[in-house]
């Protein structure tokens, strides 16, 4: 990917910050992922620490790790965090995994998350997605559409590479963190998502990074069969005997009976191209 | 067509378990090496599949490319 300008960056860097002063105060969705981690930060500067709050959605559905980060990385930039339980995965309608599954999970996140900045006297909710969210597969910006909330990254036309490339100039650790979404974007569509196929994932992306695995990876959960989407460039030396037989032995630890890796490498949504719902 | 016969005209020898559009490789272990994973995936995209999966340490005695 080409390397965004950082000056067009810093531009919209200052529409960002004129759109959230005129807001007065903000609740943000927060994920700890690189774009809300961004948003918080710059929010947090503009409008000082009583005028941001930061709420993160725990889940099952949301890696074990991700709070504990989430609150390390609040305490290092004072900003305030609270953590509710979202639970979506009691709602039968996202545990059925449709391909608008997001919605329902978006959904409940907002039905919370909207009143309590009602309480808190927050004027706007907002999220994390950016400009090049905006296209492809993405049911859950209908339920922030139907909440109110707003997307001030999208806004300001920040893509993904700028918000990295401005995360890299503030020294915020996240600019270069894989993208993580949801345990439950790895099981396909119709295949029921639960607790336990949610805990086996986490289990066994943790076993994967324990052993050394870097960048961008996702194990599909494909009923006994999981298989792994490394970044292609580290195909070739995960494939080396001694190294399969540990990525073999890290997964079926996390119950998995048969492993595979996948030739193509990681893709983002690549589950969506499996089920037709994106193209290939 | 379909991929087991495209490959074994090409002359590799495996397994193939598809899943929709996603293909499983069965075969012993380093029998796919970088050139020849290369040639599955060509012959992979050109019958339809969108994912190809090598497994690893796959049960069986008797492998494809043993």
């Amino acid at each position: 990917m080409e390397s965004p300008s950082i000056d067009t960056a810093r531009l919209k860097e200052s529409r960002l910050a004129e759109w959230l002063r005129e807001q007065r105060s903000v609740l943000i969705g927060y994920s700890g992922g690189v774009d809300s981690t961004y948003l918080a930060v710059v929010a947090r500067e503009v409008l000082g620490r009583r005028n941001v709050l930061a709420v993160f959605g725990r889940s099952p559905s949301v890696p074990n790790d991700q709070s504990d980060k989430a609150l390390a990385f609040a305490a290092q930039w004072d900003i305030e965090l609270r953590i509710v339980a979202t639970d979506e995965v009691d709602d039968p309608r996202y545990a059925a995994n449709p391909v608008n599954r997001c919605y329902f999970c978006k959904s409940v996140l907002w039905a919370v998350l909207c009143p309590m900045a009602r309480d808190q006297g927050m004027t706007t909710v907002v999220d994390g997605t950016n400009a090049d969210d905006l296209t492809g597969h993405r049911p859950g910006s209908r339920a922030a559409a139907e909440h109110g909330v707003q997307s001030p990254l999208a806004l300001a036309g920040l893509t993904k590479a700028e918000i990295r490339e401005l995360s890299r100039a503030r020294g915020l650790a996240t600019w270069s963190q894989p993208s993580a979404p949801c345990l439950a974007s790895r099981i396909p569509y119709g295949t029921p998502v639960t607790p336990e196929r949610l805990q086996q994932i986490d289990r066994a992306e943790r076993g994967l990074r324990a052993l050394g695995v870097t960048g961008d990876l996702r194990v599909r959960h494909h009923d006994d069969l999981a298989r792994i989407e490394l970044e292609s460039r580290l195909i070739d030396e995960w494939l080396l005997p001694d190294n399969a037989q540990r990525l073999v032995q890290a997964v079926r630890a996390a119950g998995f009976r048969r492993v595979a890796i996948d030739l193509r490498g990681f893709r983002s949504g690549s589950l969506n191209v499996l089920e037709g719902v994106a193209a290939a | 067509m379909n991929l087991t016969s495209r490959l074994a005209q090409e002359g590799i020898t495996c397994r193939i378990e598809v899943r929709d559009r996603l293909a499983i490789i069965v075969a012993a272990p380093g029998y796919l090496t970088a050139a020849v994973r290369a040639d599955v995936l060509r012959l992979a995209k050109e019958e339809g599949f969108t994912h190809l999966a090598l497994e690893l340490d796959p049960d069986g005695a008797a492998l494809p490319g043993n």
